[in-house]
């Protein structure tokens, strides 16, 4: 195989690790495209195979009587170095996956909810989320249009934000700006877990 | 999202056994793979086995595995159950984000995205 046989835990110093990051928001916020735009892989794509624990629709007989549906999960990779990344899902829009969130929010860092200022109301479910979990999050405030500028205090109104979460406006197709918003996140989410930082 | 063609899910199934969900505890996503104990396995393993045991000589987390196998989560999980009870992988399971995020690893990846 050209590989030599090597001994468990041999390949890397440390343990390899990946951190999670959500990235949420309502429908059509530019969740996907965020992900896409900073993952050094096109945001690869698996699917969960849901029960039908809570969900009661499409009868799908003759395979798994359980087995009712299936939900599409992407998210992509940035690499720090051999054996650290950081991983970036997109979370299911839809609000009937609801539960899968949980799995996704579990050992999370922190999450990302993008926000658009035509439709605010679409980011109140995972403002929410967050806060009840006490996961922390920045709001990505996407501007898809250059040219409009929004005020953050209104937004933070709107949303009923604490001062201390951050806003962000950002363009999600810009390398650099969704570099920016996970900066903050990742800074936001470590200064909150000790006084060390 | 919805809505597949139920045929794969078939052949799905014949990976499994018919287990649409792995017994026991369920992998985290970014819970890491590794596979332990050589690369060739038992005579007659399927493909997917096979491939996973490639796939992880590097640390792999299971989000990675399954999307290389282009097979949905929980089967994936089955798969990866299987192995580590045949004793051919190990699965880390992530510790608490507050214990693995000290002062070096936030260093690490601050720089590492604002090089990006």
């Amino acid at each position: 195989m050209g590989y030599a046989a090597s001994e468990p835990g041999t390949a890397t110093v440390a343990p390899a690790l990946a951190i999670k990051i959500l990235i949420a928001g309502g429908f059509g916020v530019g969740k996907t495209t965020m992900v896409g735009t900073i993952s050094e892989i096109r945001p690869l794509h698996t699917e969960e195979l849901l029960s039908d624990r809570g969900i009661g629709v499409d009868d799908t007989s003759g395979v798994e009587s359980k087995v009712t549906t299936t939900v599409a999960l992407d998210f992509g990779r940035i690499t720090i170095r051999d054996g650290l990344w950081l991983y970036l899902f997109g979370t299911p829009g839809q609000d009937r996956f609801w539960f899968m969130w949980d799995e996704l929010a579990l050992g999370a860092l922190g999450a990302v909810v993008l926000a658009d200022t035509r439709r605010l109301q679409d980011s109140f479910p995972a403002v929410d989320y967050f806060e009840q979990r006490r996961i922390p999050f920045v709001v990505g405030v996407n501007c898809f249009d250059g040219a409009r500028r929004y005020d953050p205090t209104k937004v933070r109104r709107a949303l009923g934000l604490n001062e201390n979460i951050p806003i962000v406006m950002c363009d999600v197709r810009d390398r650099g700006s969704v570099r920016d918003v996970l900066t903050t996140l990742v800074t936001y989410a470590v200064e909150g877990m000790s006084p060390r930082y | 999202m919805t809505g597949e063609d139920p045929g794969p899910l078939i052949r799905l199934y014949g990976l499994t056994g018919g287990r649409a969900r792995p017994q026991g505890e369920t992998f985290d996503l970014v819970a890491i793979v590794v596979t332990v104990g050589g690369l060739s396995g038992p005579a007659g393993m399927i493909p997917e086995h096979r491939a996973v045991l490639s796939l992880c000589r590097r640390p792999t987390p299971v989000a990675d595995v399954a999307a290389h196998l282009r097979l949905p989560l929980n089967i994936t999980r089955v798969i990866l159950g299987d192995l580590r009870r045949d004793g051919l992988v190990s699965i880390d399971r992530p510790r608490p984000v507050a214990q693995t995020m000290d002062e070096r690893i936030y260093r690490e990846v601050l720089d590492g995205l604002r090089s990006l």
